[in-house]
């Protein structure tokens, strides 16, 4: 097995109140890792944990998150910017809110690229045909450019924000919820993109989520956030051996049992056994 | 439309403003002894004041000086609250606190008698333009702590909203993060501050010119106009002294509705 790109062992608090204890998750090229949990299991603070942002939210994170082998935390901010966007990209939950109003779909581009690179326009130009295309919005458009976000729809923003944060062909792409303002048609296309995505790009993901459904289409492995700690991982080959309180309330929460979600995934894919070609086999350590 | 309609009506006021001003054969100050408290006459469309003065010139001179006057006291009331509101919302907590501390003792301040003590210091000998402009100043001085509040929490709501994050997230530098997110907000921030401070200004010097504190004779205000109100022989006389405060009342509702019209990002 190759070097995890991401590798954490994480605590994190807000003031005096604990969130995140012994947070352990190990990504390598190519995996993607599901997580979910109910609200305030602290899969937000993770995130933000894992940009460095949580300075950001007033909390305060210790450990380590390593990332192709550097701990961010021990970073300065400096630093932690050039990294932020390039090696590693954010999905943001809600799409209509994470794009300024005021602003253009290109203004956004533009900034996000001038980022990380000092190339100019011509660069940035064949770069967001490749990603536009890839994220199948309309890439020779410029009226769609000029647009703002409030002209455009929920789905095409969010598509919008997956090729912001494609941008720098980041090697971790995490994605905070990206499915939950969308409707359930939308949500599948996106789902479909992201697994593109991953198999295409060998990117490292990290998909949280509140949908289970979504999990066992997109991932290989499930981890369960429960009380700020991580409950339960499991490989979603193995999920029906998972036996956290937590992890069983979430199947019940499911119009069907795991095992027929299971089933109905498996039989759309074709190559089931070893979609990436990766050896599954001890997969809890890495957790 | 409205809008539309509203601005260039406001326009066409401050034309025939300035046409008048500049047409009249009399000036703001110039008094014509032969005809005082005059109804309307070939020479004094309006009449005239207890001085002899041509009340048209004098109305539209004052509509020249109020707006122009609360205009700049806005400008300047902005651009402080602006510089202070966005410095605390950016800043570390102590700092915010500091200076949010700093703008409410601004609030509490008596500005009735700081406005008295700030005349009072003038000489007695000060000009009447020195008198004019040091009243819009203080509005100014006192009018920012509102609107930094307020400019202050659009800060804090920018700097926590997601598209700021999503901005982070993206590795955007603090330069880009202004230039890119914060002063295309800033507009929809400042803009209906701006509006609601006009007329606000205008107000609040009419009020201060009524009880003697604003724009000093023979410079014209509306507040120095509307003190003709209190002598009733003169109300019966002519129906003109009206003209100064229906000209304030429609000026401020065209104001105003600029203010409830405007557009803000949520």
């Amino acid at each position: 097995m190759s070097a995890p790109v991401l590798r954490v062992r994480l605590t994190a608090e807000y003031g005096k109140r604990s969130v995140l204890r012994d947070i352990c998750l190990d990504l390598c090229a190519g995996d993607a890792l599901g997580m979910v949990g109910s609200s305030g299991a602290g899969k937000t603070t993770l995130v933000m944990a894992l940009l460095g942002l949580l300075a950001w939210r007033g909390g305060k994170a210790s450990g380590e998150v390593l990332i192709h082998g550097r701990n961010l935390l021990s970073m300065t901010e400096r630093e932690v910017r050039r990294i932020r966007g390039r090696l590693i990209s954010l999905i943001p939950q809600s799409p209509m809110t994470a794009l300024n109003p005021a602003v253009t779909l290109r203004a956004h581009f533009e900034a996000a690229w001038r980022a990380h690179d000092s190339q100019g326009r011509d660069a940035l130009a064949s770069r967001m045909r490749d990603v536009l295309e890839e994220v199948q919005l309309p890439a020779g458009d410029e009226g769609f450019l000029r647009r703002k976000p409030g002209q455009i729809s929920v789905g095409q923003a969010q598509r919008v924000l997956i090729a912001l944060a494609l941008l720098h062909r980041p090697s971790i792409l995490i994605a905070d919820e990206p499915t939950s303002a969308l409707d359930p048609v939308t949500q599948a296309e996106i789902v479909k993109l992201l697994q593109q995505l991953t198999r295409r790009h060998g990117v490292a993901l990290l998909y949280i989520s509140h949908d289970l459904v979504s999990v066992v289409q997109l991932c290989d492995r499930l981890a369960v956030l429960h009380a700020g700690t991580i409950a339960e991982c499991v490989t979603i080959a193995q999920i029906e051996q998972a036996r956290h309180p937590a992890t069983l309330a979430l199947f019940g929460s499911l119009p069907v049992p795991v095992r027929v979600l299971l089933a109905h995934t498996a039989s759309r894919e074709t190559a089931k056994e070893d979609r990436w070609g990766r050896d599954l086999v001890s997969p809890q350590q890495r957790c | 439309m409205k809008k539309l309609l509203t601005a260039v009506f406001l326009l066409l006021l401050v034309l025939v403003a300035v046409f008048t001003l500049s047409w009249s054969r009399w000036s703001y100050a110039a008094q014509d002894r032969e005809a005082i408290l005059a109804p309307t006459t070939a020479v004094h469309p309006a009449g005239t004041d207890e001085l002899g003065r041509d009340r048209l010139v004098r109305t539209a001179a004052a509509l020249l000086i109020g707006l122009t006057g609360a205009t700049l006291a806005a400008a300047i009331s902005i651009v402080v609250a602006a510089g202070v509101g966005l410095l605390a919302g950016f800043s570390p907590r102590w700092i915010a606190a500091a200076l949010m501390f700093f703008s409410d003792g601004f609030l509490s301040l008596p500005w009735l008698f700081f406005l008295m003590m700030v005349r009072s210091l003038l000489p007695l000998t000060a000009s009447p333009l020195m008198t004019a402009v040091t009243t819009f100043v203080v509005l100014a001085f006192l009018g920012w702590p509102a609107f930094a509040r307020a400019i202050y929490r659009g800060a804090l709501g920018m700097r926590g909203s997601e598209w700021m994050i999503q901005g982070r997230a993206s590795g955007l530098t603090t330069w880009q993060l202004m230039r890119l997110h914060v002063v295309p907000q800033l507009r929809s921030l400042i803009w209906p501050q701006f509006l609601i401070c006009v007329p606000a200004f205008i107000m609040a010097e009419a009020n201060l010119g009524a009880l003697g504190l604003g724009v000093g004779e023979p410079i014209p205000s509306w507040g120095a106009m509307l003190m003709e109100l209190d002598n009733t022989a003169l109300l019966v006389s002519s129906h003109w002294v009206y003209l100064p405060i229906a000209l304030l009342v429609v000026v401020l509702m065209i104001l105003e509705s600029f203010a409830s019209e405007v557009k803000v990002y949520a």
